[in-house]
């Protein structure tokens, strides 16, 4: 009945609790999937996309369009993922991919850094030094992840419905918050919110599409009418809109198509 | 018998939602009333103490040593009201400085940013553009304002226990989930987490004690023993070392003081260039 994303640092307990929330509500539980999905459909190899969707872009990488291609990629596997409704997703982003979805319920689950060193130190078996600089890196890659990508901070609260943090809470405490949350009306799958979901699936997957040959478009599909924007005006010319068209062939469910080279991009497009 | 401090990045909602709890839990509301009391006691205007939670100071502003006075005061006031157990605390800076007490669920409350910006726009009569600017510069004003203050940043999620924004959850929701978080077992007091609570209590007591004659002190309470920390120059070392036993020593619940002066090099070179 509801779309449940669970933001997490490494070693915070945010798998325990995806994975317990989904098997008490009986959900999909979605992660490392939506990676493998994605290589599947857009023939990438799984490490290359791993590396584009948690390391930090370099200076160089962050010119390049490879690794904005690769999120497209990721953005529609995942939108498809989780257009069926009933799905725990704890990987990566999913708060800010999901956007503009009314039923989707952003959580974020933080725990104590010397209590994540603890977890790291037992898991990996190395030192106390090592493992606060690794934890420490770690959270600092995905923090300029995020704002290279969003231009948001993934510590902002106002990202997020829930925050529930890992000390005086325990996981269980944490997963009743969740399946409360999951229960309230306003995070119900309503026939307008589905439609939502699937207007974000097919834009991400439009995106998909072009996005090697166009690597500035941004998507808004509205019932199935897609609007296709460009930065420069001149990009889309009446070959370059050919171009598109076929290179949208494939895709079902598109009603109709608009092409708005030069035109402001809506704040609710991909 | 378990406390809950509420703050949020806009003071009415914060003060709605802590008066619904209080209502809703059968608790007492701890709010920006006490002010009036700590006024009456220092003889401040009420006002300036309102200012010193909402502002920090400034070079043409607010002098450093007054504000910080004021806010020991008001500290002083709200622990030892919050001794007495079940209570909504809220819109007095308590997230910032009752740390490592079990029993106290601390919450931050997040307003719905759009709702705000809407009211501003209406409000204000200003352009939307200039209502989201001047939401984000009160919310770097706050982060800036408890990093003076206490330094800790109030606008970081790991201060808290719960964070709930209120843009898609209902307040009266919100009310519910901490109602029911503070039924859990881990929220009621243990012997440890009441004598937490009263050494922050009788050290909070000891420092808005000393502040007026000795500004940088810092206090530190454990089971009866105060640990204060200060500067002087070396000459006044003992001097000022024995002002603070006898001041803090006739504190009740004081049974020991120990006092740690460090030299004052600043005013130690200032002196040796005359």
């Amino acid at each position: 009945m509801a779309i449940i994303t669970i933001s997490r640092g490494s070693y915070s307990k945010g798998k325990e609790v995806a994975e317990k929330v989904a098997e008490r509500l009986g959900y999909r539980c979605l992660s490392r999937e939506v990676i493998l999905e994605a290589s599947d459909r857009y023939h990438i190899p799984e490490i290359k996309l791993i590396k584009a969707i948690h390391d930090a872009p370099s200076l160089l990488e962050r010119l390049g369009r490879s690794r904005r291609s690769f999120i497209a990629y990721y953005q529609s596997a995942l939108a498809s993922a989780v257009r069926e409704d009933n799905v725990v997703y704890h990987g990566l982003a999913g708060h800010l991919l999901l956007k503009g979805v009314p039923h989707v319920i952003k959580i974020r689950i933080i725990a104590n850094l010397g209590e994540r060193v603890k977890s790291e130190m037992k898991r990996e078996g190395m030192g106390e030094k090592e493992a606060r600089t690794l934890i420490i890196k770690d959270d600092e890659e995905r923090r300029k992840w995020t704002q290279s990508l969003y231009g948001v901070d993934p510590w902002d609260s106002s990202l997020y419905d829930l925050i529930i943090h890992i000390y005086k809470f325990s996981v269980s405490d944490a997963v009743d918050f969740i399946c409360q949350a999951a229960g309230m009306p306003q995070f119900k799958t309503t026939r307008e919110n589905q439609q939502k979901i699937d207007d974000l699936a097919l834009a991400s997957q439009v995106k998909a599409a072009l996005i090697e040959a166009f690597s500035d478009v941004a998507v808004l599909s509205e019932y199935g009418n897609v609007l296709i924007y460009t930065k420069s005006e001149d990009r889309l010319s009446q070959k370059q809109e050919e171009k598109a068209r076929t290179l949208l062939k494939g895709i079902k469910g598109i009603n109709n198509m608009e092409f708005h080279p030069g035109v402001p991009v809506s704040t609710n497009a991909v | 018998m378990s406390i809950i401090i509420i703050s949020s990045d806009s003071y009415g909602i914060g003060r709605d939602m802590a008066k619904s709890t209080a209502e809703a839990m059968g608790y007492d509301f701890l709010g920006r009333e006490i002010l009036g009391r700590v006024a009456v006691k220092y003889e401040i205007p009420e006002e300036r103490l309102i200012k010193a939670l909402e502002e920090y100071p400034s070079f043409f502003g607010k002098s450093l040593k007054l504000w910080n006075r004021h806010l020991a005061y008001i500290q002083e006031a709200v622990m030892s009201d919050l001794l007495k157990d079940n209570l909504v605390c809220q819109g007095l800076a308590a997230h910032l400085y009752v740390l490592g007490v079990s029993h106290a669920l601390r919450v931050h409350i997040l307003s719905d940013a759009e709702e705000s910006v809407r009211q501003l726009v209406s409000q204000e009569g200003i352009s939307t553009e200039k209502a989201r600017k001047r939401f984000n510069r009160e919310k770097k004003h706050r982060r800036r304002w408890s990093m003076e203050a206490f330094n800790l940043d109030e606008t970081d999620p790991s201060q808290y226990d719960l964070v709930i924004s209120l843009s898609k959850i209902d307040p009266d929701e919100a009310v519910k989930l901490i109602g029911e978080t503070i039924s859990y077992r881990r929220f009621k007091p243990m012997t440890y987490s009441i004598k937490c609570i009263h050494d922050i209590e009788l050290a909070a007591r000891v420092r808005a004690t000393l502040l007026e004659r000795f500004p940088d002190v810092r206090v530190h309470a454990s089971s009866g023993v105060v640990v204060v920390r200060t500067t002087a120059l070396k000459r006044e070392k003992k001097k000022r070392a024995n002002i603070i036993r006898e001041v803090a020593g006739g504190i009740p619940g004081v049974e020991y003081v120990e006092v740690h002066v460090i030299n004052d090099f600043f005013r130690q070179s200032a002196e040796s260039f005359r």
